[in-house]
């Protein structure tokens, strides 16, 4: 699940779109899963550390007095030791393993053995990445770090913001990003906006609303840090997810009124809290509005309003779609067909659906597992076996995993028509493929078998 | 149909997860056939149907039947041959509930 879809890519390679909400249902939404998960936003924004060195295991134990003697055997034989990129490369090198307290005694080790070396700000941020994931639940070690780097006339900055804000969310202690971000605004610096629109965004995954918006508002009116269109955009994304569509509304409202003019993002993002709820016309009225602006939407925008579309079964306009968005020169993606594939199948336009697949490949867009899904499950509910077979073939000589309701359905149509053996063969394959777990497609299995013979004893027609 | 609900139910609860996974003092004639005195229901399920298939077991003009030999006569009650559909019952036989 961690490829990152083609139809997101031009928007992650973009820098400062790089926590833009992508076109993702939230996990809860029904089966089958036609889309990827939420791909993590890339990590760093900016090439702070020095590049690690290639001999990363130079230190093979955590040991400090080893650290030092290979330190210091590394300065009677190398020449190359007047840069401070080469201390920090072993310092990191050395904090990759150790425990903060001893990456602390190393560095004040390197400076008094090579005193030519003054430790930059870069140094003391290795310091403070680790500091910050380190096992201490408590904000001491950072602080100790804080305090050392402005004892030796180093004021953090925001890259020293952002970075330790990063390595604690990391380490799923939001509450203290929060502390920290708070504490180095009044004393030292304020965050940048991508900084702060990173926290906001992993506080929604966590936190309540109310929580989210008081750290905006102290952010707003202490510091003076105002959320930009991307935070409305998180925060949109978020309500959406929640189908708390009134609050999003009430969102877009805000934005209006300071300012803001909704970019191409921000009205998919709208689109796709419409579209979850299968409120299609909603949907529609947004793609409108979005046209009347003159925002160009893209592929993204055109996906969730088919996926929309399908959803309230409003399918022969989801087709349409699909000729309207190749006129206007996007080309459609994997997603977009399974979108269109599922709304067939729910409408039991099954075998258009299959055609669809052949229609697909002509064009050169390869199906992936969820496509290969998405019919399966089609094919099974509307008990076309030999083609459901035959799809399953395709899957299994390629390597697909199963998803949990394709496998369930497939398992429960096998049964049906009492082929047990290959139920039982399907069992094998979803559990040799790593599709699911052992546990999940056992008890799969077994209910299903279980529930067929009851069904069997009490006369009812399976 | 089986419905959505009922098959969530079967993943998110933990007893029923527990009586599949937790591994249980085996009766002796099992104790025999798996090797091992203690297994899950399970890997005991895994065990008899990699069996059957290792040695061919599945009638050859009826595969959703099991013609059993000796060693699996003993551990699903003695009959000659056994419906594939029942296998994960005749299992559960062995694994009785404990008592409260």
């Amino acid at each position: 699940m961690g490829k990152v879809p083609p139809s997101f890519r031009s928007a992650l390679s973009n820098p400062n779109l790089f926590n833009r909400s992508q076109l993702v249902p939230s996990n809860s939404s029904p089966k089958p899963q036609y889309f990827p998960k939420k791909n993590p936003p890339p990590k760093s924004r900016k090439p702070i550390l020095p590049p690690k060195p290639k001999s990363i295991s130079l230190f093979k134990s955590p040991n400090l007095q080893d650290a030092k003697n290979i330190f210091n055997s590394i300065l009677k034989t190398s020449k190359a030791a007047n840069d401070s990129r080469f201390h920090n490369s072993l310092l990191q090198s050395y904090a990759s393993i150790s425990t903060i307290n001893d990456s602390i005694a190393f560095l004040l080790h390197m400076t008094k053995t090579h005193p030519s070396f003054s430790p930059d700000k870069s140094t003391y941020h290795i310091l403070l990445t680790q500091s910050c994931k380190s096992s201490d639940s408590t904000l001491s070690p950072i602080h100790q770090i804080l305090n050392l780097m402005v004892s030796h006339g180093l004021t953090p900055d925001q890259v020293t913001v952002d970075l330790s804000v990063r390595a604690l969310c990391s380490a799923d202690r939001v509450d203290d990003a929060v502390q920290l971000i708070l504490e180095l605004s009044s004393k030292h610096c304020c965050p940048d906006i991508y900084t702060f629109n990173f926290l906001v965004k992993n506080l929604c995954k966590s936190r309540t609303l109310s929580t989210v918006y008081n750290f905006i508002d102290e952010m707003r009116t202490t510091f003076d840090v105002k959320p930009d269109l991307v935070t409305y955009t998180i925060l949109i994304d978020n309500v959406c997810n929640t189908k708390n569509l009134r609050e999003a509304m009430r969102l877009v409202e805000i934005l209006d009124k300071e300012g803001f003019k909704p970019d191409r993002f921000l009205y998919n993002t709208i689109m796709k809290g419409f579209c979850m709820l299968g409120r299609g016309t909603e949907a529609v009225e947004i793609y409108n509005k979005m046209k009347e602006k003159g925002v160009e939407p893209d592929l993204v925008t055109y996906n969730t309003l088919i996926y929309g579309l399908s959803k309230s079964g409003r399918v022969s306009e989801a087709k349409k779609l699909l000729r309207v968005m190749v006129e206007r020169g996007h080309f459609p993606d994997e997603i977009t067909y399974t979108t269109l594939m599922n709304g067939m199948c729910r409408k039991g336009e099954t075998l258009v659906a299959l055609a669809l697949l052949e229609e697909m490949e002509r064009k050169g867009c390869t199906p992936n597992s969820c496509t290969y899904n998405t019919l399966l499950h089609g094919l099974c509910k509307s008990r076309i076996f030999d083609k459901a077979m035959e799809l399953y073939g395709v899957m299994k000589s390629g390597d697909l995993k199963l998803d949990m309701a394709s496998y369930a359905t497939f398992v429960r149509a096998l049964c049906s028509v009492g082929r047990i053996a290959d139920a039982y063969e399907v069992f094998d394959y979803a559990v040799e493929s790593k599709s699911l777990t052992d546990v999940a497609a056992y008890s799969t299995l077994e209910s299903t078998l279980k529930w067929f013979k009851k069904a069997k004893e009490e006369g009812l027609q399976v | 149909m089986l419905p959505q609900r009922m098959k969530k139910a079967i993943t998110d609860n933990p007893k029923k997860l527990a009586n599949l996974i937790d591994l249980v003092n085996l009766p002796s004639t099992l104790r025999e056939f798996v090797g091992q005195s203690q297994t899950s229901r399970l890997s005991c399920f895994m065990r008899v149907w990699s069996y059957i298939k290792t040695n061919n077991l599945q009638d050859p003009n009826n595969k959703n039947v099991v013609n059993c030999d000796e060693k699996l006569k003993g551990i699903l009650l003695g009959q000659p041959q056994v419906e594939l559909a029942e296998l994960p019952a005749l299992i559960k036989l062995h694994f009785p509930k404990e008592p409260k």
